[in-house]
């Protein structure tokens, strides 16, 4: 009798586990086996082992893609949380003023990236965007950016960042709301300033939540594809080419499906990577610095 | 916790920030309510008069755009139903019910949650072709099932629901069945809301997988349509009309965030904070 | 007819033993309550017998239907839980129709079940109501309610007065006691409370360390307690007990040497006690009595007073340090640190081999 309880157990998850299997664990597995492969659209491919890999190292287009790829998330990352944090910060109370302005700044968050680079496109555009209108009534020549390979990546950075602000402000309010009253009450007690307050108790408390946001974040940014694709298609030459629009060429622009898919496990190893790391970093500050 | 004692200084900064970030859509919903000729090479006419909604009157008689539209509704409306189902049940047999391998296929499922889309797009692609499952409503809704996340959601909820309330109807001689659909599910309605407005959210605007999947102009999604409106809309529609375009794929989700706010801010907050 | 039987009965978590070779046999329409403290096993004896659990070894057997082998709900047991599972979003009605319906009752026979057991219960103004709009007591009687429809051969009580305030703990009792005469049932109660089960259950099972310590009715729990454990857990204030080295005289019975070399005459039989070692002898409040220091079977010094209206319980070091605890009147004049003479009635007195095993006072004729 308890056996029959037993297996029918595995009905409940089957229907899961079968399209889990199909389309997450299959491809995954097999996406390894492709980057062993020189594989073309015909899919006729032979084995050539770590062909891929050692091409991909020498490869100066994806060399580029990736510093590119690293100077954006460097460039969206801190600036984002350090805005998302203040936001929470400024905007953590209940009145309805702070509601409507926290309402305006997450809504961006809701939009598709196609959405975002479009209107971003004609924000930045030197002849028919928002900031060239503005430059040009104060006299100024607009700003080519997203033609000048110098700031095609900050162009990016501030796109993004307009764009992903909701999120991380979220999670440092809810941050913030879980924070006890007592902790400031005690502070204020001791004659604590709001800096001092703010360093040595809010800092600290909200540690767990900047480490998330952090880790979140740079593994997001260093996916970025759409305002890349959309906004620049990588150019000019290459300026703004991430990792992932490298990716996306080489497998549907060229058909190099093997070598493509060496490129997205390596991509998926530094993803991992960077977010191990960060991890076991933060990891071991907080073990030395326990109170 | 109240802290807001922001100064004068602090608000003025505050409301100058929301007027940055409303600028952008602001000047969107002004070139869309342009003449397109009036807008070649001068978009600075977007900041005065006149004002006019042919451009909308357009979207409504142009079918593409209507086209995209019903196709991200029913894409994302089938994804989130089918992710409800599936996440429920699944999420019911591995909070409540034991079966061999129970901890493993949980730490499988654990584990696809690190795997990034890219990693495994290419062998995905590959394998709908062979299905033949491109360009239709199955090839862009299932990819979406067979997320992990979820499962998860909906397992740690599941979790938390007292197992006295199992046994108590094990005792009034309910199947396992007849506990998950007349005790459990009925229980997790916060939680289904909940997943229910991540997945569609996630699924409206996923860009990705229709992009890939959907080559022929009639499957476009709205995000896809929209992308590929842009890449050409000098030479076809002009801009006050892309413009149109994107706002009007803007108020479906405005619409979704405004009615759905407190779900959308719990999915976001409760579950990565966890 | 036996009603519900147990027989060695065992069950380990992994390497934890948590049921040790447990056998029962149960009257029909008999109150029987599990007493023990927590770990004992009595909680899990109890799910057992409700199916939630599986027994490594042994049988149960319900109006002489193996059962052990069933599933919960065909056993004809019916369950009251600590914390009431009321499924909380449906209302009362439903929540005790829920169990009917599953098992097809007819649609007109659960309405009527419903009914009379709303009004036996006292809450059919609760029916349309859901759980979360109640208060403890009306929920726990809805817990009960959803058992009674049920009409079980066999109720399980888990600690049902646990949760209960004072006040509520008494009616409660008294509702309890009303609802077994109307109901042609057995009745399980697990409690660790020595109270509940004296004053509810026709026997007691006390429990301990996985294995019945005892089974009997109450007042032979009470008065012949099977060995120390039983002897402690038992009545309130707990037993004193202390050591004691049999001495020369008293005839057939032993007679006692305590610590302090005060000596006491037992009407334990002396033939019964085993023949060396180290014995306790087991002593209840109301078998001490104070008086003048000096005038008693030994000297002890006040160290605490529990005034308790009707009596006043006196805690007392003697001189070796054994702790003895006396009785006095409810005006007693003692205060804390005041030297009194301790009375012992030995005629009462229980003994204690050096196993644990009690030895009674055989009653005078």
């Amino acid at each position: 009798m308890k056996g029959e309880r037993d297996w029918r157990g595995l009905l409940f998850v089957a229907p899961f586990m079968l399209l889990y299997s199909l389309i997450l664990v299959f491809p995954l597995l097999r996406g390894l086996w492709l980057s062993l492969n020189r594989v073309d659209l015909f899919g006729g491919g032979h084995f050539v082992g770590a062909a891929n890999y050692v091409r991909l190292a020498n490869d100066p287009v994806f060399a580029t893609s990736l510093a590119n790829t690293f100077e954006a998330a460097l460039m969206i990352v801190p600036v984002l949380t350090i805005l998302a944090l203040l936001l929470a910060l400024a905007l953590n109370s209940a009145g309805r003023g702070a509601a409507l302005i926290r309402g305006i700044f997450f809504s961006s968050a809701v939009l598709s990236v196609t959405i975002v680079t479009l209107i971003w496109r004609f924000v930045l555009a030197p002849d028919a965007g928002l900031l060239g209108e503005i430059w040009k009534s104060f006299g100024w020549e607009p700003l080519a950016f997203l033609s000048d390979p110098g700031l095609v990546l900050p162009a990016i950075a501030i796109t993004t960042i307009w764009w992903s602000l909701g999120l991380p402000m979220l999670l440092f309010l809810a941050g913030l709301q879980q924070i006890p009253q007592d902790m400031y009450e005690a502070a204020a007690l001791d004659n604590a300033s709001r800096w001092r307050t703010f360093w040595r108790i809010t800092v600290p408390s909200l540690r767990r939540t900047i480490v998330l946001v952090v880790m979140l974040q740079t593994a997001a940014q260093l996916q970025i594809f759409g305002q890349s694709q959309l906004m620049t298609g990588g150019g000019p030459s290459g300026a703004s080419r991430t990792a992932v629009l490298f990716l996306f060429e080489t497998a549907f622009g060229r058909w190099e499906l093997g070598y493509a898919s060496a490129a997205a496990e390596a991509l998926f190893l530094i993803i991992l990577a960077v977010t191990l790391s960060q991890y076991w970093l933060t990891g071991r500050q907080s073990a030395q610095g326990a109170r | 916790m109240e802290r807001g004692r922001l100064s004068p200084l602090g608000w003025a900064a505050l409301i100058l920030g929301a007027l940055i970030m409303v600028a952008p859509l602001a000047w969107t919903l002004l070139l869309s309510l342009k003449d397109n000729a009036e807008l070649v090479g001068n978009s600075g006419a977007a900041l005065h008069g006149p004002y006019t909604a042919e451009n909308y009157a357009a979207i409504f008689g142009n079918s593409s755009t209507l086209r995209w539209l019903l196709n991200s509704a029913i894409v994302a409306l089938g994804t989130t139903l089918g992710v409800l189902i599936v996440a429920s049940l699944a999420g019911y047999g591995f909070a409540r019910l034991e079966f061999p391998f129970r901890r493993t296929l949980f730490v499988i499922v654990l584990l696809g949650l690190a795997v990034p889309s890219q990693a495994i797009i290419l062998p995905q692609h590959q394998l709908f072709a062979w299905l033949h499952l491109h360009n239709s409503y199955p090839g862009l809704i299932l990819p979406g099932l067979a997320g992990p996340f979820g499962v998860f959601f909906m397992t740690t909820y599941m979790r938390g629901i007292p197992r006295e309330l199992d046994e108590a109807a094990m005792l009034d001689g309910a199947s396992r069945w007849t506990i998950f659909w007349k005790v459990i599910l009925p229980l997790t309605i916060p939680a289904q809301s909940t997943l229910a407005v991540f997945t569609f959210l996630g699924s409206w605007n996923d860009y990705w997988w229709p992009l890939i999947s959907a080559t022929h102009s009639d499957m476009y999604t709205l995000t896809v349509g929209l992308a590929a409106a842009q890449m050409n809309y000098a030479q076809t529609s002009g801009l006050g009309f892309l413009m149109a375009q994107a706002v009007f794929a803007s108020i479906p989700i405005f619409i979704v965030y405004i009615v759905f706010q407190k779900q959308i801010v719990s999915a976001m907050a409760g579950t990565a904070v966890r | 007819m036996a009603s519900l039987e147990l027989s060695n009965v065992r069950k380990a978590y992994g390497d934890t033993l948590v049921l040790d070779d447990v056998s029962l046999t149960m009257e029909a329409k008999e109150f029987v309550a599990f007493l023990g403290p927590s770990g004992s096993g009595k909680s899990t004896l109890l799910r057992i017998i409700a199916g939630l659990e599986t027994a490594d070894a042994g049988e149960v057997r319900l109006a002489g239907e193996r059962i052990d082998r069933k599933p919960p709900g065909e056993r004809g047991v019916a369950m009251v839980f600590q914390h009431y599972a009321l499924y909380p979003h449906m209302t009362v009605r439903e929540n005790m129709a829920f169990g009917l319906r599953n098992a097809r009752v007819p649609k007109h026979e659960i309405d009527a079940r419903v009914a009379e057991a709303a009004r036996v219960l006292e809450i059919e103004s609760q029916l349309d109501k859901k759980p979360g709009q109640m208060s403890g007591g009306q929920r726990q009687r809805v817990a009960i309610g959803r058992a009674i429809v049920k009409h079980p051969k066999l109720f399980l009580l888990d600690e049902p007065l646990s949760n209960l305030d004072a006040a509520l703990r008494m009616r409660t009792r008294v509702e309890l006691a009303q609802i077994r005469q109307r109901v042609e049932a057995a009745f399980i109660m697990v409690t660790h409370d020595q109270a509940e089960a004296m004053t509810l259950a026709d026997r007691i099972v006390v429990m301990n360390d996985r294995r019945i310590q005892q089974v009997g009715a109450p007042m032979e729990i009470y008065a012949r307690p099977a060995n120390t454990f039983v002897a402690r857990f038992v009545g309130s204030p707990a037993m004193a007990l202390a050591p004691a080295t049999l001495a020369e005289g008293g005839g057939p019975f032993a007679r006692v040497r305590l610590g302090s070399g005060a000596e006491v005459a037992t009407r334990v039989r002396r033939d019964l006690l085993p023949a060396n070692g180290a014995l306790q002898i087991g002593l209840r409040p109301e078998m001490v009595s104070v008086a003048a220091p000096g005038a008693g079977t030994c000297d002890a010094e006040v160290v605490l007073l529990e005034r308790l209206g009707e009596r006043t319980l006196v805690y007392t070091r003697l001189p070796d340090g054994q702790e003895a605890t006396a009785e006095d009147k409810g005006d007693s004049r003692l205060k804390v640190g005041d030297k009194v003479g301790l009375a012992i009635d030995g005629a009462a007195a229980h003994l204690f081999g050096p196993d644990g095993a009690g030895h009674h006072a055989e009653a005078a004729e």
